[in-house]
């Protein structure tokens, strides 16, 4: 008995709550800066800017890497300021971002032809410890397994995990089934995995 | 296998989606299992590392290039062509409509399948005496734009009774001809002739019937034509 009450305290627990705060425009806020973004208001399209920075900014670095990052980014910009004329509000404006987002930063690797490069080296200059809690590299390990990842598994990750977005939010944005987006979680949470345990086919051992 | 099962379930697990019966079951999975419990928490690192990880902020020049390449785009913008420009304002409107343009487009295409092969089926059939075999009549087709499918029923009750008229008629001039026959052709063809009209009475409302009747017609059409081409050449039975 005293071995399972130890093993209770070993066990993951489910997620709680989503740690990371979410900004949380209210359907009226985003309403009247659009409102605002529409009629050109410089302070209204910074204000839009300083909002979703760092999500878009920070999406399009996690999907194509730092160096085409910024250049995703102000795609993404530029896509929103000229395109608000045209939202009709069938989805909450941070979906509509996040899907501009998850487009170019895709779309900018197909043009590109190619997977990001990412060497092997940024992973074997960090040492592989076992994975837990408190690895104190595992920040940077996991960034440069997720640069290694397929681009349709980063977004999941990125979208779900990173931002902490719910299923339905990940499907809309991703256009896909709830039932899909789970099971690319699962399945690009296993490639992860694989990745920092250097136990799978592209291993970092 | 059970430890595939559960490993399956093990993100949904992790995100508390499994409520009840299913998430006791998988925790009570992994209190025994050793194997199971080191996944669940290297995918529970993983998910902790990901949901950790810092924001990244963009550079400061990102603003300012946004901010270029509005303005360039707003130069030519205004430098383009009024009815570009027109057409670049309206385009969007015209979205929501894109549906039913392609709704529309299949209707037509419905309605093209119906009226092709409606002419298919309401061929004459009957070539050999296109004076004193009546050929079926068209049956009017339902202007485009109408509830075609409302008259569909009809119109092919209307083509089984027009070949049902070009058999009877055709069976008429046959039984003329017959009468020159010798007894043994009469009851050959009285044979057939039952055996077929009896497919016909057998056979289902619609197609069915028409392709029966087609059989028959067929079948007095060429019966009438060997006794006309052994007339013409003297080849009596």
């Amino acid at each position: 008995m005293t071995d399972l009450a130890d093993q209770h305290l070993s066990i993951p627990p489910p997620a709680l709550a989503d740690p990371r705060p979410r900004v949380a425009a209210t359907l009226a806020d985003d309403a009247q800066l659009i409102a605002a973004c529409r009629r050109g208001e410089a302070r209204a399209m910074e204000m839009l800017y300083h909002q979703y920075k760092r999500r878009v900014f920070g999406m399009s670095h996690r999907i194509v890497g730092g160096s085409d990052a910024e250049e995703v980014a102000q795609e993404v910009f530029v896509r929103v300021f000229r395109g608000l004329a045209n939202f009709r509000g069938d989805s909450a404006l941070s979906t509509w971002i996040y899907r501009l987002t998850v487009n170019a930063a895709l779309s900018h690797l197909a043009k590109r032809g190619r997977r990001m490069e990412i060497s092997d080296d940024a992973l074997a200059d960090v040492p592989a410890p076992p994975v837990t809690e408190r690895d104190p590299a595992l920040a940077s390990r996991i960034e440069a397994a997720l640069a290694k990842l397929p681009a349709g598994y980063r977004a999941i990750l990125v979208l779900h995990d990173v931002e902490g977005l719910s299923h339905e939010e990940c499907a809309a944005i991703l256009g896909c089934r709830v039932g899909t987006c789970k099971s690319q979680l699962h399945k690009a949470r296993a490639r992860m995995r694989e990745l920092l345990d250097g136990a799978g086919p592209g291993g970092v051992a | 296998m059970k430890c595939e099962q559960i490993q399956r379930e093990l993100t949904a697990y992790l995100e508390g989606e499994l409520e009840g019966a299913r998430g006791s079951h998988v925790r009570g999975h992994l209190r025994g299992c050793e194997s199971c419990r080191a996944v669940a928490s290297s995918e529970a690192a993983v998910r902790d590392g990901l949901r950790s990880l810092p924001p990244v902020d963009p550079p400061p020049s990102l603003w300012s290039g946004i901010q270029a390449q509005l303005a360039t785009a707003e130069v030519a913008d205004a430098q383009r062509p009024a009815w570009r420009r027109a057409f670049a304002r309206w385009a969007p409107a015209f979205a929501p409509f894109g549906r039913f343009a392609i709704g529309g487009l299949v209707a037509a295409g419905v309605v093209a399948v119906v009226w092709w092969r409606s002419d298919r089926t309401a061929e004459p059939v009957v070539a050999m005496r296109p004076a004193q075999v009546t050929p079926p009549t068209p049956v009017p087709t339902s202007p485009p734009g109408e509830d075609v499918t409302a008259d569909l029923a009809a119109e092919a009750a209307a083509n089984t009774a027009a070949y049902a008229k070009s058999a009877d008629e055709l069976l008429a001039i046959a039984h003329e001809v017959r009468a020159g026959w010798p007894a043994e052709r009469q009851a050959s063809f009285d044979s057939n002739v039952a055996a077929l009209q009896r497919a016909v009475s057998g056979a289902a409302e619609g197609r069915p019937r028409q392709k029966a009747l087609r059989a028959l017609i067929r079948y007095l059409d060429r019966a009438a034509a060997r006794d006309e081409v052994a007339l013409a050449g003297g080849l009596g039975q």
